[in-house]
């Protein structure tokens, strides 16, 4: 059976006056692809947020492999060096190439040369197809060109665990469903953990192993289990209604 | 046919169909019907759009607040709905500030101090980070060079003229006082003295601030919502170690040789107003400069533009970082970056004065 790699317990939390999230718990498997799905402002990217350290809880824990992520001073930074964002905007720093933002995460963590460094980015650049465009500023290339090559970086150093950030955001469906392509062989082949925060029905169907569904009204989790599951045995209006949505299921 | 509205004594009859556009004809008609209580016949109305709607609905409200009744005729089911629907939007409680009220008002002193505590506590803070990562961190040679050349080189040519005109206007104005009572000959003192305790590093700190401290704002304040910040945070960097130090070193290295250059330019200024005004001797005006300057003169610039440069790299990069939302707020964080930057030089500036006087060799108060 699989271990949990990110546990989280009673999580609460929001913004300023405004909770968000109250008591929410799950629990991620090593090797899993889990996409949050929800309505708008139901707390996906919220949560999302959480999971990465970017917010501190109000109460309740988020664990990286059983260690508090707000516990130990160094635990955030450790896990941080293990696990790989991809936000929504791709958020490639604008002043480097691709090839040199791939090679970031290289440059800062590791003691390697910067021909090996070449080479691991470029492998990667490889993995999304994106090598033609290894020596292009971001601002040159595409929404989802900007995204493939957010997710080389992402994966530079080999992370356990890829996060997304609605990867599918302002993309044209082809594209979209190219990226979906892209991640579940990153998946497959690495055996990462992916962590997918989206609500287009399409990629949950392509590329999930489990869902787990927020609702913006209970402030949780109203739902988990596979695409399938929920979307034919739910009894739940609200989880009906969402997957009620794809034609052809 | 066009629409039209019939006023009659206290009853006005709408007749057609109204739209946005005939918004003006009926504001005019409800003008003119007089005072008191009002019937408004709407029977012969076809439809009327939501702008009209509202425009009635108001009137309505208005009569009804100063105690007088209107009576609605022959309204549509449609029309009734959509005064059903703004007779429920009235029932909804203003937001707490939509009323100027004095309790707003001192609500509004209140959030705005805590505001600024905000902001001086955290800039504080923000500064303490910026120092540990300065005297911690990796050393990043190509980005400390980037904004080495971006923050010096490129202000070079603004500082050198600026300054230069301000040694004219100086020893023009100073020259021209002094000439009135035969003491020309003190004014490369005055302007010496002028120039390297005050004007050099203060017009320095300034143009820098504006040029250097916004960008730097503007720079982390676009990093911020395009979530490069974000991204960086979570790839395990040292956001201050990153974004801040080249920065604060780049100034650290460069402000010294501009407010050096600077004094050096307004001086030439000065040189060259005496020149042309008093028709004094290049060697009468160097020498009576040199006379007057010590060495520490010199320093003196050096030592306060350390502060000026380490209060416009934390500054900027502070509003840069607090930049929330949108990129009007990227706007926002810009402005506030100068106004604060020049605001912490003035005041340090004073600060520093205090101990200047007890410091420079040769001067008592």
């Amino acid at each position: 059976m699989k271990d949990a790699i990110i546990t989280v317990e009673d999580l609460t939390g929001g913004y300023e006056d405004q909770i968000v999230l109250r008591g929410v718990s799950m629990e991620v498997m090593r090797g899993e692809v889990l996409v949050i799905v929800g309505k708008s402002g139901c707390g996906k990217s919220t949560i999302m947020r959480y999971l990465i350290g970017l917010l501190k809880p109000l109460s309740g824990r988020v664990l990286f492999e059983g260690d508090d992520l707000w516990g130990e001073p160094e635990t955030l930074l450790r896990a941080r060096r293990r696990w790989g964002v991809l936000f929504q905007s791709g958020a490639l720093l604008g002043n480097l190439t691709v090839l040199e933002n791939v090679m970031l995460p290289l440059r800062e963590f590791t003691e390697l040369t910067r021909p090996e460094m070449t080479d691991i980015a470029m492998s990667k650049l490889e993995m999304v197809g994106m090598i033609h465009a290894a020596y292009e500023k971001p601002m040159e290339i595409s929404g989802g060109m900007q995204k493939r090559a957010a997710l080389a970086r992402a994966m530079a150093l080999d992370p356990d665990v890829l996060f997304f950030d609605e990867p599918s955001a302002g993309l044209d469906p082809v594209t979209s469903a190219g990226l979906d392509q892209t991640i579940l062989s990153v998946n497959r082949s690495l055996g990462t953990t992916l962590i997918v925060v989206t609500h287009e029905l399409d990629s949950i169907f392509t590329i999930s192993d489990r869902v787990v569904m927020l609702d913006p009204d209970e402030k949780g989790i109203i739902a988990t289990g596979s695409a399938r599951e929920l979307s034919e045995t739910s009894q739940d209006s609200r989880v009906s209604d969402f997957f009620g949505r794809r034609t052809g299921v | 046919m066009d629409p039209r509205i019939e006023v009659s004594g206290r009853t006005a009859a709408f007749h057609g169909k109204f739209a946005a556009r005939d918004l003006r004809e009926v504001t005019a008609a409800l003008e003119r019907i007089p005072f008191g209580d009002v019937t408004l016949d709407l029977s012969q109305c076809t439809s009327m759009d939501s702008a009209i709607a509202a425009r009635v609905w108001s009137f309505y409200g208005n009569r009804k607040s100063r105690g007088r009744k209107v009576r609605f005729v022959g309204v549509s089911p449609d029309l009734d709905a959509v005064f059903d629907r703004f007779e429920e939007i009235d029932k909804i409680p203003p937001p707490f500030g939509s009323r100027k009220t004095l309790k707003y008002h001192f609500a509004d002193i209140g959030d705005r101090v805590a505001e600024s505590w905000d902001t001086v506590s955290g800039l504080f803070t923000f500064t303490a980070l910026a120092f540990k990562a300065l005297v911690s961190g990796k050393f990043r040679g190509s980005m400390t060079a980037y904004y080495m050349e971006q923050t010096g080189v490129m202000a070079l040519p603004i500082v050198v003229t600026l300054n230069w005109l301000m040694g004219v206007v100086l020893g023009y104005q100073a020259g021209y006082q002094m000439s009135q009572f035969g003491a020309e000959l003190f004014m490369p003192a005055l302007l010496a003295y002028s120039i390297c305790w005050e004007i050099g590093p203060m017009m320095t700190a300034v143009l820098v601030a504006g040029r250097s401290g916004s960008a730097f704002a503007a720079e982390i304040g676009t990093m911020k919502v395009r979530q490069e910040i974000d991204a960086l945070q979570v790839m395990g960097f040292n956001l201050y170690g990153y974004v801040v130090t080249p920065k604060l070193i780049a100034l650290f290295l460069v402000m010294p040789l501009l407010v050096t250059v600077a004094n050096f330019a307004g001086m030439a200024g000065g040189l060259a107003a005496g020149g042309m005004f008093l028709d004094m001797p290049a060697t009468v005006y160097l020498n009576e400069a040199r006379k007057a300057l010590i060495p520490f003169d010199l320093y003196w610039g050096i030592i306060k533009s350390v502060f000026y440069s380490a209060i416009i790299a934390v500054t900027g990069s502070y509003m840069g970082m607090r930049v929330r939302g949108g990129p009007a707020a990227v706007g926002k964080a810009t402005t506030s970056a100068v106004v604060v930057s020049i605001f912490l030089v003035i005041l340090v500036d004073a600060l520093l004065s205090l101990v200047f006087v007890h410091l420079r060799p040769g001067l008592t108060l």
